[in-house]
């Protein structure tokens, strides 16, 4: 009887695994990949427009390469790019170089010997940077200084580079990644890894390359819905701030997920054509959402250089994914300065691009000092000349050292204490004019719904709407500010008529003073949370402690700080990335 | 000379040919360009890096080294003609030793965000830099680096300055404040001035106990007694925030300063008191002025965005003077 209830219950647990387990086979999903690998590529294959990615795709097919060499040869009599132009022209030498001219391949040789490209002052141009260099030294090796740019021999070069690349992945994978989860960054980290993954001939960096690729693109896959990152980032462009496909990760999000838009950048190109494949669990945890989860993580603030007593403060991030929707936030600062984007939800149902958001658009000389070296009174207007948006009062992107989350599940408290007389003294809240309702409650409350979805904001200040091109601007003047968001889905409460109803007997309390910024709000599922600017976080009475936040935490992705070791877990499948071994284990 | 004969006369004028030559010598001026208008990393910039030329140039310079690098300090050892500089730029630190033909950067991924380079005059295999992230020196010639921060409460360092009497005695200006090193940087001590985000220093070339300090937002500070006691000079300064402080090498009571839409200020009484010129300056942002050695009439101002101005008549009036539209972080002039 016993055996028999065993084998009940494990036939049970396997038919369970079967019920909820992902219908595309691995087989499958391969042979999908091949065809939208096929389709990325194809458009380069044949393109007569000159570059380097087009000439990558000639090479790597053997198809057209009289034209590819010609190419080649006409962009390398004026090279610029810095590291924008060393990887793809690294890409297009690795992939054509048993191929190519021997007069192209002198020409890239006396390239990379003669042209100087600028390392940059971000952590992707690092990542590209190195990445390419270690490659390239591996392909001229034993050369001595005077044939390389900076005046390095080939081992020079390589040593460097591969101590940098060291350095960065255990940085990441100890206290986080500084550039972390950027819908439009994503491929400045994916494809140099993915290239070492391919290319490097040194075995342990071949490795390196490859699980970073696997760790970058899982961080991606935890937050991952319908082609869109969920969550808040450390750097978005508008407009893919409120047009969430319209970032080059939706493109990795279509080659590796099969969601996302293909169109969205030319990176895609190189990682269609690469030898990575994704693992099959990456799949499986970014496409399956028959449960709902609650996923943290914690990233580190890029270098601060000055106005702070902490190099690399940590970020805490708290994501809450549904089939339908992805609720997201960073605990809120200047935890990157321009492009940060602390909270957002964003919906799969209904009309595409579907999010609401809110900020304070801050921006001043000396949140730019914090991270650049150069002057605080004349650095606006430099950063301005490529980051036009930086000092507009009408921007959806930027941090605020007056904002502070706090989030639980489906619910975000967002207060603000903001000093008077800095930039912008107000604070807005974007409502895409897509949504197919957005209704001004007398109770205070405004619901929006979108297809299955409904969204709940609660001003906890006097506010006015403004009509905008792309959408309603939700402006409230008042320095003390702040507001309450509930999300819910129909299959979570019912009827837009039930949401509104139950909600409009939770109403938030608030003070709103000077220095005395603090919201009380019982959620809907009857939570009490109590928030207090700015770090003064309660849950039904205890206290929330954001510092006991791990490298990953959820369902998916489980990683401590410090470990250097990320474990994957789905249903049955297994897969650890240990990097202080270099090891996979699944 | 009423009995001189006319021989002796043309022997005269012979012997002193060679010395009006030398008098008439044109000193070469080198200045570092940060960025151009609209300067992107990765995108197609204008040149950046080093410059240089000579005064009768006007408005004509030319570059030398990395085309594409934000390059902030740099320093021309001068008892090599030219042919020893190092720039200190957001990837590290770029040496020359042959007058610019060759170039590496001596610096590995460690040291980046490099402001300001000096070389120990005594010793040109000693070098200081100051960075985002500290102090760090060679004593080799840039083969290693070694960061020297022991003592300093903030590592965001924006000038390092080798005294030029005691070679051991170093002086960095810091977020912090100003600190000296009586031991070549091995060890760092807060001087007494009691302000922040001190963004410059210099030094009296003829006496080393006097250093000048400009701050972000406080003015300009000065001291006599090699750092222990500060004063603020206020008399005839309008503005706050200076970039830049420097001393006439041959007339050290008179000093210029410049800084964040000051436009040029000149002291002609040790730093006591301030006038500004800004006739002909169409950008007022300064973060660079030199005095030429071989004549203190000249005097070159570097801006930000506005590129170099030129003042024949000791910064009385200004021109333009070329690298227009760029960000001038230093300007030096060298005597050959």
């Amino acid at each position: 009887m016993i055996k028999f209830v065993n084998f009940c219950i494990l036939f049970m647990g396997l038919f369970s695994q079967t019920l909820f387990a992902q219908t595309v086979s691995r087989a499958d999903y391969l042979k999908g990949y091949e065809q939208r690998a096929a389709h990325v590529t194809s458009f380069y294959d044949t393109t007569r427009n000159a570059n380097y990615y087009s000439a990558a795709a000639k090479y790597a097919h053997n198809v057209n390469v009289a034209q590819a060499d010609s190419m080649v040869l006409v962009l390398l009599q004026k090279p610029s790019g810095d590291m924008f132009w060393m990887f793809p022209v690294i890409g297009a030498y690795l992939h054509g170089k048993d191929k190519m001219s021997p007069e192209v391949k002198a020409a890239m040789r006396q390239a990379w010997k003669t042209y100087a490209p600028y390392r940059g002052d971000t952590e992707n141009h690092w990542c590209m940077y190195y990445a390419s260099l270690f490659l390239a030294t591996e392909q001229w090796p034993n050369l001595p200084g005077s044939e390389w740019y900076n005046g390095k021999s080939s081992d020079e070069n390589r040593e460097e580079a591969k101590a940098y690349l060291i350095h960065w992945i255990k940085t990441t994978t100890t206290i986080g990644q500084g550039e972390f989860d950027s819908p439009d960054y994503l491929p400045e980290y994916a494809v140099p890894m993915i290239f070492l993954a391919q290319f490097a001939q040194d075995a342990e960096m071949k490795e390196r390359g490859a699980m970073m690729a696997d760790y970058l693109l899982a961080d991606f896959a935890a937050e991952h819905l319908a082609g869109q990152y969920i969550g808040g980032f450390s750097r978005i462009y508008q407009p893919a701030v409120y047009k969430p496909l319209l970032s080059p990760g939706s493109a990795f999000a279509y080659l590796y997920f099969n969601t996302g838009d293909p169109s969205q950048t030319g990176w895609i190109l190189f990682p269609a054509l690469s030898n990575y494949r994704l693992p099959e669990i990456i799949y499986d945890i970014a496409t399956d959402r028959s449960q709902s989860y609650i996923h943290k993580e914690r990233k580190r603030v890029r270098n601060v250089i000055r106005f702070g007593s902490e190099k690399n403060p940590p970020v805490y991030k708290y994501t809450y994914m549904t089939k339908d929707y992805g609720l997201g936030s960073l605990h809120g600062g200047i935890l990157q300065p321009i492009q940060q984007h602390t909270w957002s939800v964003r919906f799969t149902s209904g009309k595409p691009y579907i999010t609401i958001f809110g900020l304070h658009p801050y921006w001043s000389g000396t949140e730019l000092g914090m991270f650049f070296p150069e002057e605080i009174k004349t650095m606006i207007a430099d950063v301005v000349a490529s980051k036009g948006t930086y000092n507009k009062e009408d921007k959806w992107t930027g941090s605020s050292p007056y904002e502070r989350t706090f989030q639980h599940k489906n619910t975000l408290l967002v207060l603000y204490d903001i000093t008077s007389g800095t930039t912008a003294e107000h604070i807005d809240g974007f409502f895409p004019k897509n949504l197919e309702q957005r209704v001004v409650d007398a109770s205070g409350w405004i619901f929006c719904k979108a297809g299955d979805t409904y969204a709940g904001w609660y001003p906890l200040q006097e506010s006015e709407w403004k009509e905008e091109e792309e959408n309603w601007r939700l402006r409230s003047h008042q320095l003390q500010n702040g507001y309450v968001i509930e999300v819910r889905s129909q299959a979570e409460i019912g009827s837009f008529e039930n949401f509104q109803t139950k909600l409009r007997s939770h109403l938030p309390k608030a003070q709103m003073q000077p220095n005395a910024v603090s919201v009380d709000y019982t959620t809907l599922d009857g939570e009490k949370m109590y928030f207090a600017f700015p770090e003064v976080r309660q849950l039904d009475g205890k206290p929330v402690d954001l510092t006991k936040y791990k490298l990953f935490e959820g369902p998916f992705l489980n990683a401590e700080i410090g470990s250097e070791k990320l474990t994957m877990t789905y249903k049955n499948k297994r897969r650890v990335l240990d990097f202080k071994k270099l090891t996979i284990e699944e | 000379m009423q009995r001189a004969t006319c021989k002796q006369i043309v022997f005269i004028i012979f012997l002193l040919i060679p010395v009006s030559q030398t008098l008439a010598q044109e000193s070469t001026v080198y200045a570092t360009v940060v960025a151009t208008r609209g300067f992107i990393v990765g995108a197609k910039n204008p040149e950046t890096g080093l410059f240089s030329q000579r005064p009768s140039d006007d408005t004509t310079w030319q570059h030398t080294g990395s085309k594409n690098t934000r390059a902030f300090g740099f320093a021309v050892h001068t008892p090599a003609r030219g042919q020893l500089i190092y720039i200190a730029a957001g990837n590290g630190l770029h040496k020359t030793a042959d007058g610019g033909k060759n170039w590496k950067i001596t610096t590995g991924w460690e040291i980046t965000e490099a402001l300001w380079v000096s070389i120990d005059p005594k010793d040109p295999q000693t070098v200081y830099t100051a960075t985002a992230y500290g102090i760090y020196n060679t004593s080799d010639g840039g083969a290693t680096w070694k960061q020297m921060n022991t003592g300093l409460t903030s590592a965001f360092t924006s000038s390092v300055i080798v005294d030029h009497v005691n070679s051991n005695m170093i002086y960095c200006s810091t977020e912090g404040g100003v600190f000296g090193s009586k031991d070549g940087a091995r060890s760092w001590t807060k001087l007494g001035l009691r302000v922040a985000n001190v963004r410059v220093m210099a030094q009296n070339p003829r006496d080393n106990q006097m250093l000048a300090a400009g701050t972000e937002n406080n003015g300009i500070y000065i001291s006599r007694d090699g750092g222990n006691v500060w004063s603020k000079n206020e008399a005839g300064l309008d503005h706050a925030t200076f970039y830049t402080i420097v001393f006439d090498p041959n007339h050290p009571e008179i000093m210029y300063a410049g800084g964040y839409v000051t436009g040029v200020y000149k002291s002609i009484d040790g730093g006591r008191s301030w006038k500004r010129n800004q006739e002909g300056l169409t950008n007022l942002n300064i973060h660079s002025i030199v005095v030429d050695p071989a004549n203190s009439n000249r005097v070159y101002a570097g801006t930000m965005w506005g590129g170099i101005f030129r003042s024949d008549d000791g910064g009385a009036t200004w021109r333009q003077a070329g690298l227009s539209g760029s960000q001038i972080w230093t300007i030096s002039i060298q005597p050959f």
